[in-house]
C-alpha cells in the first residue's frame, strides 16, 4: 500500500469536510468554492510530479499575494467582512498545497488549513451540516495523523512495507468515535462561564414583511403567500396547550393610521397595562413558551399575549417598549422563555364596566383625517344598544368575519381604501379585517390598534415543538378594557391558521430535518450553563436553583427521578479510579505487603520517612514492640530475600508474609489505639 | 507542543467567547490528545524483548542489533515503536507486531572507540498513533559489547631476533589445529578449527571439545603491547598496529601470541587465537607508570609494540611519532 497517496487521500478528504464545514456555515462565494471543490476533487486523484510541482508554485504565489491584497481592501478600504477573503486565500493555499507531488512534506500545512477552516466556521451559526462534516472530519484525521505517523516513521527508518490492513484503519475508525465520545463529554460538562456566542455577521438574516415602523394595508398579502420560512419555534415545556392554531404570536403594534399605512409614533407615552392587571385579574393558567426566533431582519420578540415575563436563553436582552412591545437587544437568533396566561377574562368580567387608567386618546383613538364618515356610522349600527366595550367589540368582529377572507390584493389603488373593503369588496387580506375593526372601534370610543404577528403554527411530532412560518404572518386587534389591560380580538374569518396553507411536497421531510436543526440549535449552538444545571440536576435527582426558588415543586408532587443518573456518575468515577490504579506502577505480591507494613507503620505513628530502609524500619519497629517488631522482621527477610536475593518466594512464604502482616498490622493498630 | 498550545488557545477562545462548536473542538483534541496517550502507552505495553547481539565487533564495523519482540497482548497490535540502547545513536524500528505475535526489528551502529561496552537498559518509545506525544519504557536487559581495535592497519613485517623459544623456555601450548605432539582436550571456543574437534569425546561430554597439540614453538610470534604512556590517539594507533599484527599471524597460519600487561594470550593460532587476542587488546588501558612487558619467552624473542621504542626486545615497533604525525600508514 502506497502510504505517501493514502495519507494524501485522506489529507484531502479533511480539506474538504473542512470546506463543508465552513459552507455549512457562512456559505460560500461560489467561484471559489467550486475552484477549491475540483482542485480538491483533482488531488484525490492526481499528484504532479517535482518537477509539475515546482512550475506550479510559481503560479500559486501571485495568485496568493492577490488574495491578500484583496482581503487588505477589504479591510482598510470597503470596511467588509475580512472573512471571507481570507477563507479564499485559505481555499488557494488548501488547493496548491493538496496539489504538490507525493513527495512534498507538506503533512502539518494540509493539517492546519483544514484546521483552519473548521474554526472559521464556528465563527458563525452553522446548521447540522457542520455536524455532518465535523464527524467526518474527526474521523478522516484520525486515521489522516495515524498514517501520516506511519509514513514518516517508515521513511525515516527505510521500511517499505509497513502492514496497513483494515483492521487497523477500522480499529481506528472505532478510536475516532472513542474521540467524538470525549468531545461529547467536554462538551456537556465544560463549565459554560460566558454568555451563548451569537454568530458572526448577519448573513442568516432572514427579511421578513410586516414588521417595519409602518406598515401599509394592501402593500403585504401575496408577499407572504406562500413563504415557509421558518421563524420561530415554540416549546411548551408544560405540554402543548390546547388549540395551537389558535394562538396568536404577537410582534409588534401600530398605534397611527392615516388611511393607508399604520405607522408608530415616535414619542408614544407608556401605554401598557401594569403587569399586576393581567397577574391578577387574568385568572387562567400560566403557559410557559420556549422560543427559538430566527435571525430577522427586525429585532421583534414574537411571544403569546400578554407577556408577563420574558427571560433571554442564549444571551440576548429583551427590551419592553412603551407600547408593551418586546424588542432586544443583541445579534443572532434569539431564544427566550416567555410566561402568558392561556386566555382572556371571562366574557362577564370584561362586561362589568370598570374604571381605570386608559391609555393616551390622541395615539389610541386617532383616526384618519378623511376618514369615510360612513365607516362611523356602520360602527354606530354595529354597536347600537350595546352598552359596554367588550360586546361592542364582539358586534364589529362578528359582522367582519362574515366577509371573505383572499390574499388577492385589490387591482387598483382606489380598491385598496378601507371603504371599499367594507362596502362593496367585502374581502381581504388580515390587514383590512384588523385595520377595519380598530377603525370601528376608535370611531365608538374604544382605545384600540392594530397588531401584527403570526397565527397558529405546525406542530412538529418529531422534536414536539410548534413551527410558527412566515405562511402564518397575521394582523388582529387590541382594545382597551380598563382595569385588564389589552385583549385581543381577531375579525379575520377562518382561512388562515389552518394547515392548509402549507401544500409543498416536501413539507414533511423539511419539518423532519427541521427537528434535527432545531435540537442543534438547542442542545448544541445554545447550549448553557443553565443546560448544563439541568441535566446534572436531572442526573442526581436534585432540584435546579430555579426550581428551589419558584418552588413548583411540592413534595406531593415530587416527580419520581430516577436514581440511575447518580448510579452512572459513580460508575463513571469508580471506572475513573480503576483506571488510574491500573495506570500506576504494579509491584509484585511480596513487596505490595511490604508497602502496605510501611503503611501500617506510619499509620501507628511510627516515624517511616520516605528514604527509610527495610532493615531501619524494622530496627524502629522493634524499639517499639517486641511482637510488632518480630513479625515485620520476618516479612522484611522474606521481601529483601525476594527482592534483592533473587530467590523465587513460593506460595508457603508468600502466606509467612501475610501472617506477619496480619499480625504486625494488628499489634500496630493496638499501639495506636493505646 | 504545537498541538498542546493549540488546545490551550481554542480552549481560552470557548471560554471567552462563549462559542459553543469552540467547546466542541476543544472537546475533540483533548479526545486526540486522551486517545494518543492511551495507544501510545498501550503500544510499548506487553512487550517481550530480546535482544540479540554479537559478543564483540571491530571497530568501524557494523554493529548489527536484533531484537526479538513478542506481543502479548491479547487484542491489541503495536506499531511504529522505536527500540534504542543507552548510548548508541542508532534506534531500531518496529513497524508492526500483531496481538500475539513476533517480529523482529534490527538497528546498526559502529564504534570508533575500542573498549568494553555495557549494554544496561533498552528504551522502547512510540509516538503512535498520531506523532503527537512520545511514551517510552525502558526495559533493563544487561549484556556487553566488546570492541576490537582495527586489524587492518599497515604495519611492516616485523624481524624479532632468532624468532625461537628457548628449550628450557615456556612450553607452547593450545596451539590446536597445528599438528604437532597431542597433548588435551578443551572446550571448543568460537573461532577454532573445527576439523580439530574431538567427535567421540564431544558426544560423550554433549559438547564440543577439541584436540590440543604439542609443538614446536619455532614460528610462534610473541606480540608485547607496551602500555605504558597516555591513553589517547597514539596508544589507539599501538593496540591496533598489535591486533594488525596478529591479524597478519592468521593470514600466514603462524601461532602467536600476546603480553599486555599482566595479560597473557598463550600460543596459538586460527581465528580463535585471534578473538582471544583482540579481546586483551579491547580491555588494554594505558598507563604513564606501567612497567615494560614481561614475556614469559626471551625479550629478543618478541615484537614490542608501544607508543616510544623499547630495547631489548627482538623487534620495537613505536607509534608516537606517527601519531603525533597524523599517520598511521606503518610503524616503524
Amino acid at each position: 500500500m502506497n502510504l505517501r497517496l493514502v495519507h494524501r487521500r485522506l489529507a484531502v478528504l479533511m480539506g474538504l469536510a473542512g470546506l463543508v464545514a465552513f459552507a455549512g456555515g457562512a456559505g460560500f462565494e461560489p467561484v471559489s468554492a467550486l475552484l477549491a471543490t475540483v482542485a480538491l476533487g483533482t488531488a484525490l486523484f492526481w499528484h504532479p510530479d517535482r518537477e509539475l510541482s515546482a512550475r506550479m508554485e510559481r503560479l500559486w504565489l501571485p495568485l496568493a499575494t492577490m488574495l491578500v491584497v484583496r482581503a487588505l481592501w477589504h479591510v482598510f478600504v470597503i470596511q467588509d467582512d475580512i472573512v471571507i477573503p481570507v477563507v479564499d486565500l485559505l481555499l488557494l493555499l488548501l488547493a496548491a498545497e493538496a496539489l504538490r507531488s507525493l513527495e512534498a512534506p507538506n503533512d502539518l500545512r494540509l493539517y492546519a488549513l483544514s484546521f483552519a477552516l473548521i474554526l472559521a466556521s464556528t465563527a458563525y451559526r452553522p446548521g447540522v451540516l457542520f455536524l455532518v462534516a465535523f464527524v467526518s472530519y474527526v474521523g478522516l484525521a484520525t486515521i489522516a495523523l495515524m498514517v501520516g505517523h506511519l509514513r514518516r516513521q517508515s521513511e525515516r527508518h527505510e521500511i517499505r512495507d509497513v502492514p496497513l490492513g483494515r483492521n487497523l484503519l477500522g480499529t481506528m475508525g472505532v478510536l475516532s468515535g472513542l474521540i467524538l465520545a470525549v468531545a461529547l463529554l467536554v462538551f456537556v460538562t465544560f463549565p459554560r462561564v460566558s454568555q451563548g456566542w451569537a454568530g458572526r455577521g448577519e448573513t442568516m438574516a432572514t427579511s421578513i414583511a410586516g414588521f417595519s415602523d409602518q406598515v401599509s394595508i394592501g402593500e403585504h398579502g401575496s408577499t407572504i403567500l406562500g413563504n415557509p420560512q421558518i421563524v420561530l419555534r415554540v416549546e411548551f415545556p408544560d405540554g402543548p396547550p390546547s388549540g395551537l392554531g389558535g394562538l396568536h404570536w404577537r410582534g409588534r403594534s401600530y398605534d397611527r393610521f392615516d388611511g393607508v399605512r399604520w405607522t408608530r409614533s415616535e414619542n408614544l407615552p407608556p401605554s401598557s397595562a401594569p403587569t399586576s392587571w393581567y397577574r391578577d385579574r387574568w385568572e387562567q393558567d400560566v403557559v410557559e413558551q420556549r422560543i427559538f426566533g430566527s435571525a430577522l431582519d427586525t429585532r421583534v420578540l414574537f411571544a403569546l399575549h400578554p407577556a408577563l415575563e420574558i427571560d433571554s436563553d442564549n444571551g440576548i436582552q429583551p427590551l419592553f417598549d412603551n407600547a408593551g412591545d418586546f424588542v432586544y437587544w443583541g445579534r443572532g437568533q434569539p431564544a427566550y422563555t416567555s410566561w402568558a396566561p392561556t386566555g382572556p377574562p371571562p366574557a362577564e368580567e370584561l362586561r362589568q364596566p370598570a374604571r381605570g387608567y386608559r391609555p393616551s386618546d390622541d395615539h389610541f383613538l386617532q383616526l384618519p383625517r378623511r376618514l369615510d364618515p360612513a365607516i362611523v356610522e356602520l360602527a354606530d349600527s354595529l354597536t347600537e344598544g350595546l352598552d359596554n366595550r367588550y360586546d361592542q367589540a364582539v358586534a364589529i368582529r362578528d359582522w367582519l368575519q362574515t366577509f371573505t377572507y383572499t390574499r388577492e390584493l385589490p387591482a387598483t389603488a382606489r380598491e385598496t381604501t378601507l371603504s371599499h373593503f367594507l362596502f362593496e369588496r367585502r374581502a381581504g387580506h388580515c390587514e383590512y379585517f384588523s385595520t377595519a375593526m380598530v377603525v370601528m372601534l376608535r370611531a365608538i370610543g374604544i382605545e384600540a390598534r392594530n397588531v401584527n404577528g403570526f397565527l397558529g403554527g405546525q406542530w412538529n411530532d418529531f422534536g414536539n415543538y410548534l413551527v410558527v412560518t412566515q405562511n402564518e404572518a397575521h394582523s388582529w386587534v387590541e382594545a382597551w378594557f380598563p382595569g385588564y389591560g389589552w385583549v385581543e380580538f381577531d375579525p379575520t374569518p377562518a382561512g388562515v391558521g389552518t394547515t392548509e396553507i402549507v401544500s409543498s411536497w416536501f413539507w414533511p421531510g423539511r419539518i423532519l430535518f427541521d427537528g434535527v436543526q432545531h435540537r442543534w440549535n438547542k442542545w448544541v449552538l445554545d447550549y448553557s450553563i443553565d443546560d448544563q444545571v439541568g441535566i446534572f440536576s436531572g442526573l442526581l435527582g436534585t432540584r435546579t436553583l430555579e426550581e428551589e426558588l419558584a418552588g413548583t415543586i411540592t413534595s406531593t408532587e415530587e416527580p419520581g427521578r430516577s436514581p440511575w443518573g447518580a448510579l452512572f456518575l459513580l460508575v463513571l468515577a469508580a471506572a475513573g479510579w480503576f483506571w488510574v490504579r491500573a495506570a500506576s506502577p504494579t509491584f509484585d505480591p511480596a513487596t505490595q505487603m511490604y508497602l502496605q507494613l510501611r503503611t501500617a507503620s506510619s499509620r501507628a505513628g511510627v516515624g517511616v520517612s520516605p528514604g527509610l530502609t527495610p532493615l531501619a524500619l524494622v530496627d524502629r519497629i522493634r524499639s517499639e514492640r517486641s511482637t510488632t517488631a518480630r513479625a515485620a522482621e520476618r516479612l522484611v527477610d522474606l521481601y529483601l530475600r525476594g527482592r534483592y536475593g533473587r530467590e523465587e518466594l513460593g506460595a508457603s512464604e508468600l502466606r509467612e508474609m501475610r501472617e506477619a502482616l496480619r499480625v504486625a498490622r494488628r499489634t500496630l493498630r493496638q499501639r495506636s489505639v493505646e | 507542543m504545537v498541538f498542546t498550545l493549540g488546545t490551550v488557545a481554542v480552549g481560552f477562545a470557548a471560554m471567552n467567547t462563549g462559542n459553543n462548536l469552540l467547546y466542541l473542538l476543544l472537546g475533540s483534541m483533548l479526545g486526540f490528545i486522551a486517545v494518543s496517550g492511551w495507544l501510545s502507552e498501550q503500544a510499548i505495553r506487553g512487550l517481550r524483548v530480546e535482544r540479540r547481539a554479537p559478543r564483540a565487533v571491530t571497530v568501524g564495523h557494523d554493529l548489527r542489533l536484533a531484537y526479538e519482540i513478542t506481543n502479548r497482548k491479547r487484542r491489541l497490535p503495536s506499531l511504529a515503536v522505536e527500540i534504542s540502547e543507552e548510548g548508541l545513536p542508532e534506534k531500531a524500528f518496529l513497524a508492526h507486531v500483531h496481538a500475539g505475535g513476533h517480529a523482529t526489528a534490527r538497528s546498526v551502529n559502529s564504534f570508533v572507540r575500542r573498549g568494553i561496552y555495557p549494554l544496561g537498559s533498552i528504551t522502547l518509545s512510540t509516538g503512535f498513533p498520531f506523532g503527537l506525544f512520545r511514551k517510552e519504557r525502558d526495559i533493563h536487559l544487561p549484556g556487553e559489547i566488546i570492541v576490537w581495535p582495527r586489524t587492518d592497519r599497515a604495519v611492516r613485517e616485523p624481524a624479532p631476533g632468532a624468532g625461537k623459544v628457548p628449550r628450557t623456555g615456556m612450553s607452547v601450548r593450545g596451539a590446536s589445529g597445528s599438528r604437532g605432539e597431542y597433548r588435551s582436550l578443551r572446550d571448543y571456543r568460537a573461532g577454532d578449527d573445527s576439523r580439530d574437534i574431538h567427535w567421540k569425546s564431544s558426544a560423550r561430554m554433549r559438547t564440543p571439545v577439541i584436540r590440543e597439540y604439542e609443538r614446536d614453538g619455532a614460528e610462534t610470534r610473541w606480540i608485547c603491547l607496551d602500555l605504558k604512556g597516555e591513553p589517547g590517539e597514539a596508544a589507539e594507533v599501538a593496540v591496533e598496529v598489535a591486533a594488525s599484527l596478529a591479524a597478519r599471524a592468521v593470514a600466514q597460519h603462524r601461532p602467536f601470541a600476546l603480553v599486555a600487561g599482566e595479560e597473557v594470550v598463550e600460543p596459538a593460532n586460527g581465528m580463535g587465537q585471534l578473538e582471544r587476542v583482540l579481546d586483551v587488546l579491547a580491555r588494554a588501558d594505558f598507563k604513564p607508570d606501567t612497567p615494560a612487558p614481561s614475556p614469559p619467552v626471551a625479550p629478543s624473542n618478541c615484537i614490542v609494540v608501544g607508543i616510544d621504542a623499547r630495547s631489548g626486545f627482538g623487534d620495537s615497533l613505536a607509534v608516537g611519532r606517527l601519531a603525533r604525525l597524523g599517520r598511521g600508514e606503518e610503524a616503524t
